[in-house]
């Protein structure tokens, strides 16, 4: 422990150090017993360094942080900075480290909560679509939308999520908390949300294709151009899909999205069973195209 | 494929897989996007364009493949990335554009079953460096605290990836010299699977977005903008920008009413 004419400051190299450990390697070792214990640990090692000087104390410093840990890494970096401004009030006497612990733990659920809702389901998904769209439309350069990405992304997650760090080092876990129960957090969200819901319908329209492939046909004469003359054919009577798009257009991809989104959180169906149903399903679709009279792949 | 290519797309499955020695944020949700692993994979192999045919439906299917770890994640690189390399590596010169997605979805569909194996040894054995870190912390050794998550995790990670990433590329090299020719019915059900999927995409993103019922009006209005007004994606995401700076003010105005 620090004497008292003495107060610790942390150097403002070991905070980036901190970060820079987490931001790149939080991922490399999870796993189901601490999840990001490890990785949350070596952030923590360059602070639990420069604060304390017995190796008991080191010690014990390391071993409160390799326990348990879990957050949606970007966003959560906020947990790492809210650790280290723990620590460094610890060391200066004030606190417990029961209290540290504490904090992580109760961290853990609202930090995911938000980090995957804003920025991993929205915001990720949303820069992907805007690139996506670049992409298609550009049939000469379809790479300025990947590229854009690269750049955008990386640059603009490392730059927040360090803010977010140093927000939490400076305003504390009650800082923190003050600012996620004032309702402006809140109101991000649900105006991203909506930009998100825009674009997801119009992606939904674009990019989901489905057909019943369902077509009769009847035999008859047509008259074909190049010979001049009436050869046996085929017009259509009955196309199902035709029909439908004009019920309302693509009525049958909507549904299908919607079927999707039922059977994922009403019916709790997991990704890969629904895609094994969405393969029945193409198969089905496919072979009804090719069944002679009905399909709409037959002449 | 040449050797050199293999072995770049392989580092490459590596590097855009969950924890890779770049990170997250860089790996995972940039280098594993399939947008961009399209993109790097026309690069490696010379033909940009092609890839980009491939890329952006591969993007729209697995667009809500996003949390590492969670209910919704497989090693998304494995799929990617094979899926664009297959499709390049067994293309003929008078291939459609349907027939190349559909040879890139099969690909997908391989790289996203080794991906999801490689994905569940490499949790299980990552278990076993808790013991080195927490020997490491009884010693109160903080310079060595960077070698069980660091070090043992990337050993870890970089076998899983990338020796199997190099044994399944080589086998579509071998596959792409022999000429194997998939048959059309073959073709056209996996392209209609491929443009189906991209419903998966969008149903898991809306379980993220939809709170309230109105929500389903905001949904339809982004779908009709398309089908009724032909507007694109972007034109879409501009109105929604500006749909949400006047929602921000008005849920603004009622807090303080």
């Amino acid at each position: 422990m620090a004497k008292a004419h003495e107060k610790k400051t942390l150097n403002g190299k070991t905070l980036r150090k901190s970060f820079n450990n987490w931001f790149f390697w939080n991922g490399c070792s999870q796993q189901a017993e601490s999840m990001l214990g490890m990785a949350f640990g070596q952030s923590m090692a360059p602070v639990i360094d420069e604060l304390y000087e017995k190796k008991e104390d080191k010690a014990a410093g390391l071993r409160r942080h390799i326990t348990l840990f879990n957050t949606e890494s970007q966003v959560g970096s906020v947990c790492n900075g809210i650790a280290i401004g723990m620590e460094e009030q610890l060391a200066n006497g004030v606190g417990t480290p029961e209290a540290i612990q504490e904090a992580k733990v109760a961290l853990i659920g609202p930090t995911s909560a938000i980090g995957d809702s804003l920025w991993v389901a929205t915001i990720i998904p949303l820069l992907l679509t805007i690139c996506l769209s670049i992409s298609s439309s550009l049939a000469e350069t379809p790479w300025v939308g990947p590229l854009i990405y690269i750049i955008v992304y990386p640059l603009g997650t490392y730059l927040l999520s360090w803010k977010i760090f140093q927000l939490g080092y400076r305003a504390g876990l009650e800082g923190v908390q003050r600012f996620m129960v004032s309702g402006q957090l809140d109101k991000i969200i649900r105006a991203v949300t909506i930009l998100g819901l825009l674009v997801v319908g119009a992606l939904t329209a674009s990019f989901v294709t489905a057909n019943l492939n369902i077509d009769i046909k009847t035999a008859t004469q047509v008259f074909d151009e190049a010979t001049q003359a009436y050869i046996p054919g085929s017009i259509s009577v009955f196309n199902l899909d035709k029909l439908l798009n004009t019920v309302f257009p693509k009525i049958v991809p909507l549904a299908l999205t919607i079927f999707v989104y039922w059977l994922y959180t009403r019916k709790n169906w997991k990704p890969i069973v629904i895609m094994l149903l969405i393969l029945v399903l193409a198969a089905v679709f496919t072979a009804v195209g090719y069944i002679p009279g009905i399909g709409a792949f037959v002449g | 494929m040449t050797m050199a290519q293999v072995i770049l797309i392989a580092l490459f499955i590596y590097l855009g897989a969950i924890g890779s020695i770049v990170g997250n944020t860089i790996g995972w949700y940039c280098l594993g996007r399939p947008l961009v692993a399209s993109f790097v994979v026309g690069i490696i192999m010379g033909d940009v364009q092609t890839a980009m045919i491939v890329g952006i439906p591969l993007q729209i299917a697995y667009l809500a493949n996003v949390t590492p770890g969670g209910a919704v994640a497989w090693d998304l690189s494995y799929a990617t990335y094979l899926g664009t390399a297959m499709a390049l590596a067994m293309r003929t010169p008078d291939i459609s554009n349907e027939a190349l997605i559909g040879l890139a979805f099969t690909g997908a569909g391989i790289g996203g079953v080794i991906g999801g194996t490689m994905w569940n040894v490499h949790y299980a054995l990552n278990v076993l460096l808790n013991r080195w870190a927490e020997r490491i912390a009884l010693n109160g050794d903080a310079k060595k605290m960077w070698m069980p998550n660091l070090l043992g995790g990337q050993l870890i990670g970089f076998a899983c990836r990338f020796i199997p990433a190099v044994i399944v590329l080589l086998a579509i090299r071998a596959g792409a010299s022999q000429g194997i020719n998939i048959p059309s019915w073959f073709i056209t059900g996996i392209s209609t699977f491929g443009s189906m999927m991209a419903a998966l995409g969008m149903g898991i993103i809306l379980s993220f977005l939809i709170r309230k019922k109105y929500d389903w009006a905001i949904f339809l209005i982004g779908f009709v903008l398309v089908t009724y007004f032909s507007l694109g994606t972007m034109a879409v995401a501009v109105i929604g920008v500006l749909a949400a700076i006047i929602f921000y003010q008005i849920i603004d105005r009622k807090e303080v009413a």
